[in-house]
């Protein structure tokens, strides 16, 4: 039975979540590696303040994701696929050997101040729930201008679809969906219109940072932001690492690929169970389950049987 | 006078039984008589498949050939490469695998659901090679004209020492495929459940088969074709009422197909109690081609059923076939004996009626049931699903679709469609242009992949009544019909209300009303069994469900 370890991306994160991980002295030490790195404390980077900022949030699921990973890999319990959303994707980089811990701090560290000096307070995102991704590329095609700019970016499911761009252009699909087939449409609480050709610039300089490290060739396949297919060279990696920021997450078909491909246990790492949730309600024939959920010790004996 | 070949320019005429006992001979250290040992069936492949070879592996909607397909992928490919695989249906990980991992190159293949995502990938990154998409049918076709395999690899559940297989009630395509590459002087190796001493019957005699290798595990079965009852909608229980009333007993329809969707569940489970009140026992839907749905059992209980010939098994139904062998094909050993091949024959000329439902439809009638960025292909539906050309007897329904008073005049075969006007998340089933366009172009396929063409659907059902199409050749007017029975689709925003009541007075679409049904009466209290464990009672306890659709 193969399985798969999902990596969550920004949204899932909570106050505190630092203190939640599997107690285990891997976890410890990551800890450890990132405070000096970054040279800062724990509490610094997971507190409510901290975590209003985007850096300090990719940050923290980085280190509490590959931290609790590195959980199982010392038990021998290697998947045969992993996947991450969005800034999620670094720590499945990680986890598949092609970047270093240390690496994949450095980058989401760059990766979130980038972001957030790149757009000014008029921008975010929002998610429309009822409508699928065709339906809704018409509709903001409809109403693009230039100055009020709107993509449709994370395919997150079927008809779970996310916007990125102007806050007065959201606004005005918003509207427009809610009376013409959403189930719902909202901002999201995120002042970064990510995953659209507004973040070309991040990408680029993203790329410029990955150019200067030594990529290795996946250990595990990686399932692409981008493109929903297995990576299996470091290049492809790294292109899907730099440039995932100005496209869409194609997180459905990501995970639709690995399912397809055999996987039948899907675990997702700390913090929290978005990514469970969509795989349950994607694929209920599969095993779904989240470290913050279910204990790291259940998750364990599911890997090893 | 006859000319001769003399002897130095004779021409081998045996090359090809040459080269398999070749093969055959390649083997002799590794198999034991015509058992390949579990162990070695890795290495045998290796011997008896060679690099280029079209090979047929088993895998249908229903029965897998799990173990050889599992085989198949630890081949070494620098041993053997660029196969050309030939399989009806594409849903185990690994029947992509032997793609990804240079072991195969070429698949011509009929349908492809649970793997449709990766396909449709691996077609567009030009890692797989399109033969192309068919019907079951098509398909058969081939390996006996362009498309001869030389290996089939099948599964069955038992043999003897001979190699004589038993399938049980799974016989479905293996016949055919070992049929192909048999008497062709192709390779046959079939994987068993056990080797037993006595068959309960012989499905394929041992004169076919070359190899029998007992698998690690029994081959795997998907229950496709269980319907729980506790899904059945009201609205699909109020197309079932019009199906019944404005099809069925219009036309007197006696024989026919059923698809899987729930509302022809709903259909089924109507016959008892909705149908029966309107005295139409006897009168139709007497005999069938169709898997042994579960949801059949209260019509087979209360005697409306004459007989049925299934495509394939359908687990847990296995007793309760055995027990009513008056209805069902059964062998001497009392199980079933189902032959896809043959089902989807007899369902494309000896049939009345198809009935089949479709996810999107154009203003034309030409439905299709592709996702965008996915290639599922056909199946079977579109071997039932229109009007052999080739058919010449004639029945009541049949007869009752001719239009014309023209001498030479014939009758029609019935291809109904079913849909709601809306299927989840707000998308409309009636549409301008259907995403099998997009998809075409996408997967670089010849044709847009139409599951049913408009020209062969003669009815279409909706929530808001039904379109007697056959009564119509004008495209427009046509059009009109559907578009009065579309709803608040993108289509049915075009009709307009005078023509929808022209088109109901000369007959061409009925409401509900117009056939006499109170929509406020479409319930689910109608239905003979409203989950699986009704079910389980009308059969007197013979049905034993899959442990997935038990709720107790």
């Amino acid at each position: 039975m193969r399985s798969a370890f999902l990596f969550p991306g920004q949204g899932s994160q909570y106050e505190g979540m630092l203190h939640d991980l599997p107690d285990d002295p891997v976890v410890k030490e990551i800890l450890e590696e990132s405070t000096e790195i970054l040279n800062t404390t724990i509490e610094s980077l997971h507190s409510k303040k901290a975590l209003s900022t985007t850096k300090a949030v990719q940050q923290c699921l980085l280190i509490a994701s590959v931290g609790t990973y590195k959980a199982f890999e010392k038990n021998g319990l290697i998947p045969n696929f992993v996947a991450g959303h969005s800034v999620g994707a670094f720590g499945a980089a990680t986890a598949s050997g092609v970047i270093s811990f240390a690496e994949a701090l450095r980058l989401v560290t760059l990766r979130g101040e980038l972001m957030e000096k790149t757009c000014d307070d008029g921008y975010g995102m929002a998610v429309v729930l009822g409508l699928d991704e065709y339906r809704i590329s018409e509709i903001v095609n409809k109403l693009f201008l230039e100055n009020e700019p709107v993509y449709v970016s994370n395919r997150n499911a079927p008809t779970q679809v996310t916007l990125s761009g102007s806050l007065k252009g959201l606004q005005k699909v918003i509207d427009y969906v809610k009376t013409n087939g959403a189930k719902s449409a909202q901002l999201l609480n995120v002042s970064t219109p990510s995953h659209c050709p507004l973040f070309n610039g991040v990408s680029e300089e993203l790329l410029g940072e990955l150019n200067k490290l030594e990529l290795k060739r996946p250990k595990i396949p990686i399932s692409s932001n981008i493109t929903s297919r297995l990576l299996m060279q470091a290049d492809a990696v790294k292109e899907d690492l730099a440039k995932s920021i100005c496209h869409p997450v194609r997180w459905h078909d990501a995970v639709n690929l690995l399912f397809e491909s055999g996987t039948q246990i899907f675990i997702e790492m700390p913090p929290g169970d978005v990514l469970t949730k969509l795989a349950q309600q994607a694929f209920p024939e599969a095993q779904t389950m989240s470290i913050s959920k279910s204990s790291i010790e259940d998750c364990f004996y599911v890997m090893t049987n | 006078m006859v000319l001769k070949n003399t002897g130095e320019t004779t021409k081998s005429w045996t090359t090809r039984v040459e080269a398999k006992n070749e093969r055959l001979e390649s083997v002799k250290g590794l198999v034991d008589g015509v058992v390949i040992p579990t162990n070695r069936i890795v290495e045998v492949l290796e011997k008896l498949i060679k690099t280029g070879d079209r090979v047929v592996l088993e895998g249908n909607n229903q029965k897998q050939a799990s173990f050889l397909s599992h085989s198949l992928v630890q081949i070494d490919p620098e041993k053997v490469h660029d196969l050309h695989m030939i399989m009806s249906s594409i849903s185990r990980p690994e029947h992509l695998d032997v793609f990804e991992y240079g072991i195969a190159r070429k698949i011509d293949f009929s349908y492809a659901g649970p793997q449709s995502l990766r396909i449709a990938q691996m077609i567009e990154d030009g890692k797989i090679e399109l033969g192309d998409l068919h019907t079951y049918i098509e398909l058969y076709g081939r390996l006996f004209i362009d498309l001869i395999p030389n290996v089939a690899l099948v599964a069955a559940d038992k043999a003897d020492i001979h190699g004589n297989l038993y399938t049980g009630p799974n016989t479905e395509e293996t016949p055919t495929l070992v049929e192909a590459a048999a008497f062709r002087d192709g390779i046959v190796i079939a994987q068993v459940n056990e080797i037993v001493d006595e068959l309960p019957r012989v499905d394929i005699p041992s004169s076919w088969v070359d190899f029998i290798v007992v698998a690690d595990k029994p081959y795997e079965l998907e229950p496709l074709f269980t319907r729980d009852p506790r899904h059945i909608t009201d609205i699909q229980i109020l197309q079932a009422m019009m199906i019944i009333r404005g099809i069925y007993e219009k036309h007197g329809v006696k024989s026919l197909n059923h698809g899987i969707g729930f509302n022809t569940a709903a259909v089924e489970l109507l016959l008892p109690t909705y149908a029966e009140s309107l005295g139409l026992k006897g009168k139709i839907c007497t005999n069938w081609v169709l898997n042994p749905h579960p949801t059949l059992i209260p019509a087979i209980e209360s005697g409306w059923v004459d007989s049925v010939y299934c495509f394939g098994g359908e687990l847990g139904m296995e007793k309760y076939v055995e027990a009513r062998r008056d209805i069902f094909f059964t062998g001497k050993d009392g199980s079933l004996r189902s032959n896809r091949t043959l089902a989807q024959l007899a369902g494309q000329y000896a049939v009345d009626l198809f009935i089949g439902s479709t996810l999107q439809m154009d203003g034309l009638g030409n439905s299709s049931t592709v996702t965008r960025g996915r290639v599922a292909g056909y199946g079977g539906a579109p071997n039932m699903g229109h009007n052999p050309g080739g058919r010449r007897h004639s029945t009541d329904a049949w007869f009752d679709l001719k239009t014309s008073d023209d001498p030479l005049a014939r009758g029609q075969k019935l291809v109904v469609q079913v849909a709601e006007t809306f299927q989840e998340a707000n998308k409309p089933v009636f549409v301008e242009s259907l995403d099998a366009i997009s998809v075409k172009d996408q997967a670089k396929l010849a044709v847009a992949p139409v599951m049913i063409y408009g020209e062969d659907v003669t009815h279409i059902v909706t929530e808001e009544g039904i379109a007697y199409l056959y009564k119509s050749d004008s495209i427009s007017e046509r059009r009109e019909m559907i578009a009065s029975i579309a709803g608040i689709t993108p289509i049915g925003m075009e009709h307009n209300p005078k023509a929808t009541e022209r088109l109901r007075e000369k007959g061409m679409i009925a409401l509900p009303e117009d056939l006499g049904i109170r929509r406020s009466d479409a319930k689910r209290s109608l239905l003979a069994a409203k989950n699986i464990d009704e079910l389980v009672q009308w059969s007197g306890g013979l049905y034993n469900p899959p442990a997935k659709f038990r709720s107790w």
